[in-house]
């Protein structure tokens, strides 16, 4: 049996786990390749015309391998930590993939609850009946996947370049390099450092969010937030970049959230969509880098501090 | 001795000559009208009888056509608009602590303290808001742009119109047109828009202190400027080369650089007015990402190319001294 895995949203955070799975289960393994014009373009011709570019992108992934494969992995992420919830998108992604692309194969729509091992089980058991029904392979599989997930942890963590800056974003912009422009490649070429959010680990930002009125409603909204924080007052880095998609909801709770803590740090907020004309993030990353230079260079220069600022009142 | 410093922006391509002395002796305001190279040929070619090559110390581009200009004339640097900007603005005035500048396709903020750019921010990805769009709302209402602050003075009575986006704000206008509303309320509701949104989106949660300088093609418009004052509660000064600040600042650095390194200009001379400047663009096949990719001939020889990602052609070398900074 073919399985088919589309290289998109949480693929970049889980791909181990689902390739190991599926593979260890003695099925066939088709992923889709890494985001292309091709693939742009069915995103954006299949999806919704509201979704936001990585939902659209997921559609084009999947369209790129639906002919090829038997049984189409869409995972419905419902939440991946207690008390905790993902972008809701995902909890219709099944739908709208079946919906929008014509002539999809069987897709995986059992709910994904990711709190715990119990709850991951339970998908395994209802989606690897697919493959095969001995629970007893379903197991082992499971046990090689988990174990290959949390061996196969993700994330940048380069210190000790002449500048190092947090790249902060929803896995699927910061690793897939067509949506990002290559910023990735960019930055490092001009010697920068990069370090993501994984390096934080979960404990420290679980400390960090206790300062807030709310706790965090997503996990990727603590996670970013609480590393920011730590990563700032740790003083690992120069500057923030956050990539966010045109029309993230979540993003624009975070961006703001961020930008209410950290007074004048700087942080630059790069919002992409559709366009491949780079000039304008090769522009807005230039200047961001010269700015920084110059702040390191007159070491550190910071102005009075702004009056910060969660009591409400914007300087604006 | 002077610095020649070009700007090719999405509506106008500017070119300065600077002196020593950091006075503004030749400027330049060119429509690019989506010909950049043909903008910066006709720009030079105004130049050449008047000024000898020898006369050029240095030579800056900035813009997002700064690539392509910096390929062609030989440019020494090749920066950033913000940074062109926030330079040029010191120095003239090392009082400045917040630049607005509006352009054709981008609107940015910069954040100066002492003299040092500490943050700025810029559109995100549409262009609502910007020069090219009031372009084409005076336009529409058959206005030369020139005269289009002037008639939103002459308001009385506020419009709201919605300034989130350009196509919303056309629709909004047109409703209001159709209700009869005069057409200087409609402009100056226009204008209000624009900087509500501006500061709103660009500008949001920035301290915005005075002194501010507002620059780029925009600051031309008087009631721009006037909603901005309302707004802000601030005076905001409107600099003599308002529109050409990019320009002037790529002619600083590109002078800067050299002096720091010690090194003679890369630029090519007024002579290039005279060549025979062709771009053609082709999709290469090599990788499904399928880029687009610019190729830059003069006089049919390929003197650079970019817009490939994976540096293939963009890592080829010529003798031509193209920089990428």
């Amino acid at each position: 049996m073919r399985i088919g895995i589309p290289k998109g949203l949480l693929y970049y955070r889980y791909h181990a786990f689902f390739e190991t799975f599926f593979s260890k289960l003695g099925s066939e393994i088709i992923v889709s390749e890494q985001t292309n014009k091709d693939i742009l373009d069915m995103g954006v011709q299949f999806c919704v015309d509201e979704a936001c570019l990585p939902v659209k992108v997921f559609h084009g992934h999947a369209a790129s391998i639906k002919d090829r494969c038997d049984y189409l992995i869409i995972p419905r992420i419902m939440s991946v930590c207690i008390k905790e919830y993902i972008c809701p998108k995902f909890c219709g992604l099944p739908e709208m993939i079946i919906h929008s692309i014509p002539r999809v194969p069987k897709v995986s729509v059992e709910p994904l609850y990711m709190r715990n091992e119990k709850e991951l089980f339970r998908w395994c058991l209802s989606s690897g009946s697919v493959v095969t029904k001995d629970s007893a392979v379903i197991k082992r599989a499971f046990i090689s996947a988990v174990t290959a997930q949390k061996k196969g942890r993700a994330g940048i963590n380069e210190q000790g370049r002449k500048l190092t800056v947090m790249l902060a974003g929803h896995p699927y912009i910061i690793y897939d390099d067509y949506l990002n422009m290559g910023i990735i490649n960019k930055l490092r070429a001009k010697g920068i450092g990069i370090i993501t959010e994984e390096s934080v680990g979960d404990g420290e930002t679980r400390e960090e969010v206790k300062k807030l009125v709310k706790k965090p409603f997503w996990t990727f909204q603590r996670r970013v937030f609480g590393a920011a924080c730590v990563l700032l007052r740790q003083k690992l880095i120069d500057g923030i970049i956050y990539l966010s998609s045109f029309a993230c909801g979540i993003d624009s709770v975070i961006i703001d959230l961020i930008r209410h803590f950290i007074g004048n740090f700087p942080m630059l907020v790069i919002k992409l969509d559709e366009h491949t004309g780079e000039a304008g993030v090769d522009t807005r990353v230039e200047a961001f880098i010269d700015m920084l230079e110059r702040r390191v260079f007159n070491e550190n220069y910071n102005p009075s501090p702004r009056e910060c600022v969660f009591s409400g009142q914007n300087p604006v | 001795m002077y610095s020649l410093g070009v700007d090719v922006g999405s509506v106008s391509t500017n070119i300065v000559l600077v002196d020593n002395s950091g006075n503004v002796v030749e400027k330049l305001y060119i429509r690019t009208k989506g010909r950049p190279m043909e903008a910066v040929r006709s720009g030079l070619a105004l130049l050449k009888d008047k000024y000898d090559d020898k006369q050029i110390q240095s030579a800056g581009a900035t813009g997002s056509g700064r690539m392509i200009a910096s390929i062609q004339i030989g440019a020494d640097i090749a920066k950033n608009e913000i940074t062109a900007h926030a330079v040029a603005a010191v120095q003239l005035d090392p009082e400045v602590k917040t630049v607005i500048e509006i352009g054709g396709q981008d609107s940015k903020i910069i954040i100066i303290r002492d003299g040092i750019v500490t943050d700025f921010a810029m559109n995100t990805v549409c262009a609502a808001g910007t020069g090219s769009f009031l372009d084409r709302q005076a336009e529409r209402l058959e206005i030369p742009i020139e005269e289009f602050g002037d008639h939103a003075l002459n308001a009385t009575v506020p419009v709201r119109i919605a300034g989130r986006c350009a196509v919303f704000a056309e629709s909004d206008m047109i409703h209001k047109q159709q209700l009869g509303y005069a057409t200087c309320d409609i402009i100056s509701g226009l204008c209000e828009a624009l900087v509500r949104n501006y500061l709103s989106n660009v500008a949001k949660g920035k301290e915005l202190l005075s002194k501010v300088l507002f620059q780029g093609g925009v600051a031309a418009n008087k009631g721009i400027r006037k909603a901005f004052e309302n707004e802000l509660q601030l005076p905001v000064y409107v600099p003599p080369h308002y529109d050409v600040m990019g320009a002037i600042g790529a002619a600083i650095l590109a002078k800067e650089k050299l002096e720091r390194e010690k090194k003679k200009t890369m630029f090519k001379g007024f002579s290039v007015s005279d060549d025979e400047f062709k771009s053609r663009s082709f999709i290469c096949g090599g990788c499904p990402n399928r880029c687009e990719v610019v190729c830059v001939l003069e006089n049919q020889k390929a003197i650079g190319y970019f817009g490939d990602r994976c540096g293939k052609y963009n890592n080829r070398s010529f003798s031509s001294p193209a920089v990428y900074v």
